[in-house]
């Protein structure tokens, strides 16, 4: 038996296999976050009222800009966080809605019902989420006030993170 | 009930398989028939109870047995008996029961057919079969249990993917797939057994040659059908899209080609035996690995099922499988020394080993695409994607270069070659590949690599049909025999041969068919109104109406197109789209209908509820339909080269003789 | 049944070059197919039926339309989505492995086949048949004469 050689197989195949071990706790599904650090794209959208809004418009203080749609369940989940904490933040910080891949009346209807305290935009032709890089819903991007995205959160988020993203956003000594 | 009876079948295949692999390695190495006898019986329990556990299974989903857990996975009341049928292995841990049927099949017939012969193998080629069916029985026992009981027992399930559920082929493609993937196994313990014994003789050889030859036969034949499946039910016009897990399918078919081809020069020449058996024990680690990457929710793939905790376990048992096969031929590789040798390096022998380079190169090129995103990923934390731009690339100058080997090949002779009989013999098939190039240009095809694919493909037609007609052609006009007894004369002299440059013929109507529906393929897409046209080449689609239909388990809106071409009517094609309660995203029927030597191609986008509108998309892809009709070449040319030889009896003693004086 | 050549002269006169569409309806194409769809299983986004592949295909053709080239397009999307959108991977930095190690491994394989051929044993010393493996041999010889 020429141990030799059963070294030299293991030399080369362990590699692979151990390069597969790699994959083990990576998500594959998951679309890569390389936005944060570059300018905000500046969509022009208009909300559901039919007045036009930009991003930039907003420039001065933080902007939370959370891309969901109806038939999103995950979504339903953090629309309540998201209202709660835009009422919280008040004028210290600009909370957006844009609505995603959905007919405009089913996100008027499904607001109605569940309320909004913040502007919600509708997104035709997927363009603004085209330019946030956005895979899916919901995906939420906080921009600070020189217009720079800090931050991307894929899923629906919590009180806590959302909190904290945007505290770390505001000037320092903010009350 | 049930799920007692499964899983105490389960662990029953369990217990054998564990007791044969002993009994095995202990038989093969004392040369003991006895042990030999005692194996087998292990093999044939672990078989059998393989194979009533999957019938279990079957009889749980008709029956609706909600507690069982794989039927609240998979089983639905108001799935079709088909459906229900094919749910078997539509899922994770229905698939991995299916897979132990398969094995389970595969060694009990292997059991049954070598009782007497080959003594000195069939006790370790059973223990190492065993190996890997009881791994798979002990991964069915534990983690990836579908008898689980469950309890409250719910009173109906989600059904099977609709994906699974569009088309009948779902009934046809992992079963086939399966038996060439799991089919891999037998010649490696085959394999296994030679190095285990330190001699490969030349009896065992021929057991060796027609185990891989039949998985070999049901993958290719799975493969095809995958991509037809594919072209037929996914509504983008394509047939493989070098998915991981397609990829995983193709990897061992490449290192099985490889090994048929190179058992041929070791039959002849007595050399290259250890890199023979090296390629069927890679066919068989590359049939692990994939079974590792549909399941280990590491790949991202349109195959892939659902997340799982088997991935480790599966690596760790392939680590093992690798050390075990490879190391134990590398180290025992000094027992199995050439006995002849390569005589001239223009010759057919050196066309084989080519062949076997350029097999293997492509082997290593689809799977360093695969890993290649778990590398960077891993040490830059950079994601990048490796698709089909990639693959195509690389495999068109490997393709074109196997191309050119099937036609040389067969064109040189065994050992020493006569330089002027060689361009003499090449004379007619390079005028007819070159013909076929200039014909070409003179139709409008200008790009050099589409010429060239064409005039190789034509090249080694050529030569393959000269190979194939030539016997025939001889006995006539030789031996004033009939056409149709010298046919069957030298299809049943040379069954091997003929059946092989079948297949080849088969494998260049293939790489034709991607040369042209790649280089060649024409898309359009428009949103009709009723009455409205798309004109896509020479044809021109009307829309005309859209068509509901209600099924229990899914609803299906085809849009009714009138197809034309040149004035002519054609009929009418209707692409669809079928909406399923389970699914947000409805899942596309196109519509593919060939005329002549291309394929209309039409998938339905998006509508109108109220039938005012249609968005259309179309392709005509030429000559795809050749990559289905080489399939009868494939199954034919290789049943050709499996039937059996008269198994050669003794001489007549001259005892006998004497006596009868 | 027509000889292979006589099939492909009527499939040739069939196809012939493609008539060229819309020269920009194309171009977006042959960008859709270079580009990931994010929301897929690995298909480009001129293939997908997704919506959002339908969206950023029509972005494409936008882009186009505003005069934008190829490497713009490409560079917008890899900007929003980084390199993992392309579907073939740029060759720059560890990549040039992707595309380099093919090519490496036919040429180290050709290695090993020409050391194949140097290091056989020389020709006196190939078996000849003893009496033990004649029926080896006579068995050899007849598979021989069938292949």
């Amino acid at each position: 038996m020429k141990w030799r050689n059963v070294l030299w197989v293991a030399v080369f195949t362990l590699p692979v296999i151990f390069i597969l071990a790699l994959g083990f706790g990576h998500d594959p599904h998951e679309v890569p976050s390389v936005l944060p650090g570059k300018l905000a794209p500046n969509c022009q959208l208009t909300d559901l009222q039919g007045k036009p809004t930009s991003i930039v418009a907003y420039r001065g203080k933080p902007v939370v800009i959370n891309f969901w749609s109806t038939w999103c369940v995950p979504c339903e989940a953090e629309h309540g966080v998201l209202q709660q904490a835009a009422q919280n933040f008040g004028e210290r910080a600009q909370f957006l809605g844009v609505v995603y891949q959905d007919e405009a009346q089913n996100a008027e209807r499904y607001l109605k019902r569940k309320g909004s305290t913040y502007p919600q935009l509708i997104d035709p032709s997927s363009r603004c989420a085209i330019d946030y890089g956005v895979a899916g819903v919901p995906e939420s991007f906080f921009v600070d006030p020189n217009g720079i995205v800090a931050d991307k959160h894929v899923g629906p988020i919590g009180p806590a993170d959302l909190a904290r993203a945007v505290n770390s956003m505001l000037p320092r000594g903010t009350p | 009930m049930i799920s007692l009876l499964g899983r105490g079948l389960i662990l029953l295949a369990l217990l054998a398989a564990a007791f044969g692999i002993v009994t095995g390695l202990v038989a093969g190495a004392r040369k003991s028939e006895q042990g030999l006898h005692i194996t087998r019986r292990a093999a044939l329990v672990f078989a059998a109870a393989m194979i009533l556990a999957n019938l279990t299974m079957e009889y749980a989903l008709f029956a609706h047995d909600f507690s069982v857990w794989y039927v609240t996975r998979v089983g639905s009341r108001s799935s079709p008996n088909w459906v229900t049928f094919v749910s078997l292995w539509s899922s994770l841990e229905g698939s991995i029961l299916f897979w132990g049927a398969i094995i389970g099949g595969y060694i009990g017939l292997f059991a049954l057919l070598y009782k007497e012969r080959y003594q000195d193998y069939v006790a370790y080629a059973l223990a190492v079969m065993l190996m890997v069916g009881g791994f798979f029985a002990l991964i069915l026992s534990a983690p990836a249990d579908p008898f689980k009981p469950v309890f409250p027992v719910p009173s109906d399930g989600p059904g099977p993917n609709p994906l699974l559920q569009n088309h009948i082929l779902m009934a046809l493609h992992p079963p086939l797939l399966y038996l060439g993937y799991v089919g891999m196994t037998v010649p490696f313990a085959i394999a296994m057994a030679a190095v285990l014994r330190g001699k490969l003789s030349e009896g065992w050889l021929k057991p060796l040659r027609r185990w891989t030859l039949a998985p070999w036969l049901f993958l290719t034949v799975g493969i095809v059908l995958g991509g037809w499946w594919a072209y037929e039910v996914l509504g983008w016009g394509g047939y493989w899209a070098w998915d991981p897990v397609e990829n995983a399918s193709f990897l061992p078919w490449l290192a099985a080609t490889g090994y048929l081809h190179s058992t041929v020069v070791h039959e002849r020449r007595r050399v290259l035996k250890v890199w023979t058996l090296s390629l069927v024990i890679i066919a068989f680690l590359l049939t692990m690995l994939g079974t590792f990457m549909t399941r280990s929710g590491v790949f991202n793939s349109v195959h892939a099922f659902s997340q799982s905790e088997i991935g480790p376990i599966f690596l760790v048992f392939i680590g093992v499988m690798v050390l075990f096969s490879l190391g134990a031929l590398a180290g025992r590789s000094h027992l199995l020394e050439p006995e002849g040798r390569f005589v001239a390096v223009v010759s057919r022998e050196t066309a084989f080993l080519l062949n076997n380079l350029v097999l293997l190169t492509f082997t290593f090129t689809v799977l360093l695409g695969t890993v290649y995103p778990l590398i960077t990923e891993s040490f830059k934390g950079v994601k990048v994607s490796v698709g089909e731009p990639y693959f195509n690339k690389m495999a068109l100058p490997l393709g074109l270069m196997l191309t050119f080997l099937m036609g040389i090949g067969p064109a040189l002779p065994w050992g020493r070659s006569d330089a002027k009989a060689l361009w003499k013999g090449l004379g007619f098939p390079v005028s007819m590949g070159l013909g076929v190039v200039g014909l070409g240009y003179l139709q409008g095809i200008h790009g050099g690599l589409s010429l060239t694919a064409f005039g190789l493909c034509a090249f080694a037609a050529t030569i393959t049909l000269r190979e194939l007609l030539m016997p025939t052609v001889k006995r006539v006009l030789l031996h004033r025999e009939t056409w149709v007894l010298a046919v069957v004369k030298s299809i049943w002299g040379s069954r091997r041969r003929f059946g092989g440059y079948l297949v080849h013929l088969a494998v260049i109507m293939v790489i034709a068919a991607i040369a042209a529906s790649h280089g060649f393929k024409t898309q359009a897409e428009s949103s009709l109104t009723p009455g409205q046209s798309l004109s896509i080449g020479a044809y021109t689609l009307t829309f005309e109406k859209l068509n509901f239909s209600e099924e229990p388990h899914r609803t299906t809106v085809a849009a009714q197109l009138r197809v034309q071409k040149n004035g002519d009517s054609l009929g009418t094609i209707a692409p669809a789209m079928n909406f399923y309660p389970t699914q947000r995203e409805p899942v596309g029927t196109p519509d593919v209908r060939t005329f002549g030597a291309e394929d209309l191609y039409t998938s339905l986008m998006t509508f109108e509820q109220d039938g005012s509108r249609a968005a259309v998309k179309a392709f005509v892809n030429p000559l795809v339909s050749w990559i289905w009709w080489s399939l009868p070449l494939f199954i034919v040319g290789t049943l050709i080269s499996l039937w059996p030889q008269r198994r050669a009896r003794p001489a007549p003693t001259p005892k006998a003789a004497l006596g009868a004086a | 049944m027509m000889s292979p050549t006589a099939l492909l002269l009527a499939v040739l006169l069939q196809v012939g070059a493609p008539t060229p569409p819309e020269a920009q309806a194309q171009e977006a194409f042959t960008i859709g197919k270079m580009l990931r769809c994010p929301v897929c299983q690995g298909m480009p986004i001129a293939e997908s039926p997704s919506p959002m592949a339908q969206d950023m295909m029509a972005r494409v053709r936008s882009m186009l339309a505003e005069g934008q080239s190829r490497e713009a397009i490409l560079g917008y999307f890899v900007e929003r989505y980084g390199e993992w959108v392309l579907l073939e991977p740029t060759a720059k930095g560890i990549n040039w492995g992707l595309w380099i190690l093919p090519g490496v491994a036919l040429v180290v394989g050709l290695g090993f086949v020409a050391r194949t051929f140097k290091r056989q044993k020389p020709i006196e010393s190939a078996a000849a048949p003893t009496a033990a493996n004649a029926s080896d041999t006579l068995k050899a010889i007849r598979d021989e004469v069938e292949l």
